[in-house]
């Protein structure tokens, strides 16, 4: 089984490495990166933590962003290029089948993170901007974010269309990024029925806002060991549980 | 009722459709069975739209059956183990174009499980088999669509499986293509393997199949062996008559039950062959010419075209 999934994640990777489109996105985080040591040395205040603030936000936008974007296209594709049709009539089950798609494009985003985290490093120490195990803690958080981000886009891909799953997954990320807020004025609000609401989008929608450290490292804010492990399991239960849901639904479709 | 050499058994498959997102439902399978057995080439015949490919899909687990009960080597077909014994290739295959040639050959054997020292060999070997060693490092995108096609046989056969399925193998084939095909899927055979082969070109049929369904607007009409098929029924013989009176024609129709069609002055008729002889000397006695007398062969076609035209009439008549 292990091998089946390793199979088709492997050659996941294969196609993002020969597609032009990641390369051009990548070209563009590294662009961002860029501006932002320019703007970093236009400043005239704390030029190390418009880098950082500035990086950050650039590797974790473009990064969510080729998540989405790649994801919700990860099975749509599949099926409708109908190359699904021969990998299916193999020894293996629709469920290796996705999770080896997921597993791959995981890799895939995990690799482009890491090249662009590269870039950020080697401009913070040609710039002579600290970094820090707080640094660290960020690009920990924001492997999981997005691992939880391709499991989104997967579970969509699944069963609808890439532009109706890109509108949800953009949807779910960025209210994902605003129940905490949503909850906390909610709370404040007359309204109980508003307090409902606000209190089970934040229950059951993902919040990406406990993957951010960002705002702790650069003001150098100590991070604990519960500040990365607690966000961690709650990623990876998160994922557990949107995969078998996806699973579930891969399962019942006809590929008519 | 299953017999022990029954490779393929469909026991009375109901599929419907939900054609939008309403409650409306199409059935394209009607309660469909049929069997095939070991060691046989099996061809499954039907019009564009009969259900060939919907029927083949349900087999190869790409489609859940809304009823009815389907095996390949006693295996349900939504098990996932059983697959490593068949091979599929599908109606206008696609694959992963930036792969070359031998690339998506070793990454269908590896997922069919083919062991890590036999696939470099077990690819070369087939691609030598589909006529592809020349393009073996060139990447898919640049194949012409006959080169997808071998490359989707090869794929189907790269773990050496017990059962292939074939949609359309010919598809996009030119005709010495066609031919290699042919002669492929016969050699599967001597091999001791059975095929699945859905088509809707006849001639392939009759030339390698052992036994043949037919389906019609999701109800399978005939199945039987292709030796049956050629020799059911009485022989007939096609009469063109010319200058034959009006009053003879109907006697000719009442007495031997022959069919008429009109061409201008002549009339066609198809008579029973022994009423042959009787029913042109009642015709050359009323003062009409005989133009021509062919035995009538009853042939695949003529069987597939009655089976079509009965389910368009019972469709209409519905």
């Amino acid at each position: 089984m292990i091998l089946r999934i390793w199979t088709l994640a492997s050659n996941t990777v294969r196609e993002a490495i020969r597609s032009k489109l990641l390369y051009t996105l990548l070209g563009f985080a590294i662009a961002l990166i860029l501006l932002a040591i320019a703007l970093s040395q236009l400043s005239y205040i704390d030029n190390d933590r418009i880098l950082q603030n500035f990086g950050f936000a650039s590797i974790r936008l473009f990064s969510v962003a080729i998540a989405i974007f790649v994801g919700v296209n990860l099975i749509h594709k599949e099926v409708d290029r109908r190359t699904v049709y021969t990998i299916l009539s193999k020894p293996l089950s629709r469920s290796e089948f996705l999770l080896g798609k997921y597993f791959g494009l995981l890799i895939t985003i995990w690799l482009q993170l890491g090249i662009m985290v590269a870039f950020f490093v080697g401009t913070s120490v040609v710039t002579g901007a600290s970094l820090g195990l707080s640094d660290a803690a960020v690009i920990a958080l924001l492997c999981v974010e997005l691992a939880l981000v391709v499991a989104i886009a997967t579970l969509f891909s699944a069963f609808t269309t890439p532009m109706l799953a890109s509108f949800f997954s953009v949807g779910i990320w960025i209210v994902g990024n605003l129940t905490r807020d949503l909850k906390l004025m909610g709370a404040k609000a007359s309204d109980t029925s508003i307090e409902w609401v606000t209190t089970w989008l934040h229950r059951v929608l993902p919040d990406m806002a406990s993957f951010d450290l960002t705002i702790e490292a650069a003001h150098g804010l100590p991070i604990s060991a519960s500040d990365l492990a607690i966000p961690m399991v709650y990623g990876v239960g998160y994922i557990v549980i949107l995969l078998m849901i996806s699973m579930a639904i891969f399962e019942r479709r006809d590929f008519r | 009722m299953t017999t022990s050499n029954d490779i393929v058994l469909v026991e009375d498959i109901v599929k419907d459709f939900r054609p939008g997102f309403g409650l409306r439902r199409k059935r394209v399978l009607h309660g469909i069975s049929f069997r095939v057995r070991e060691r046989e080439i099996f061809g499954f015949v039907g019009p564009n739209g009969a259900g060939k490919t919907t029927t083949l899909k349900v087999l190869m687990g790409l489609i859940h059956a809304t009823s009815g009960r389907t095996s390949i080597l006693g295996n349900a077909v939504n098990e996932t183990a059983f697959r490593r014994q068949i091979g599929y290739l599908p109606e206008n295959p696609y694959f992963y174009d930036y792969l070359t040639g031998r690339e998506i050959l070793d990454f269908y054997a590896k997922l069919s499980g083919v062991e890590r020292n036999l696939r470099a060999s077990r690819v070369d070997e087939l691609l030598g088999l589909v006529g592809l060693s020349q393009a073996a490092d060139a990447r898919l995108r640049t194949y012409s669509k006959g080169m997808l096609q071998r490359v989707g046989i090869a794929q189907a056969l790269v773990h050496d499986p017990q059962v292939v399925f074939l949609d359309e193998p010919m598809s996009g084939l030119d005709p010495i293509g066609r031919k290699d095909v042919r002669d492929l899927i016969l050699r599967l055979r001597t091999q001791g393997k059975t095929v699945f082969m859905n088509t809707h070109i006849l001639s392939d049929v009759e030339m390698v199949c052992d036994r043949v369904a037919i389906i019609a607007a999701g109800r399978i009409r005939y199945e039987g062996a292709i030796d049956e098929f050629l020799v059911a029924g009485e022989p007939e013989a096609d009469l063109v008559l010319a200058g034959l009176p009006a009053e003879t024609a109907v006697e000719l129709e009442e007495r031997f039950g022959a069919k008429l069609r009109g061409h201008g002055e002549q009339i066609e008729l198809r008579v029973a062959e022994k009423d042959a002889s009787p029913a042109m000397r009642l015709a050359l006695n009323a003062g009409a010419r005989v133009v021509s007398s062919i035995p009538h062969r009853v042939s695949l076609e003529s069987i597939f075209m009655t089976a079509v035209n009965e389910s368009q009439d019972e469709e209409a008549a519905s």
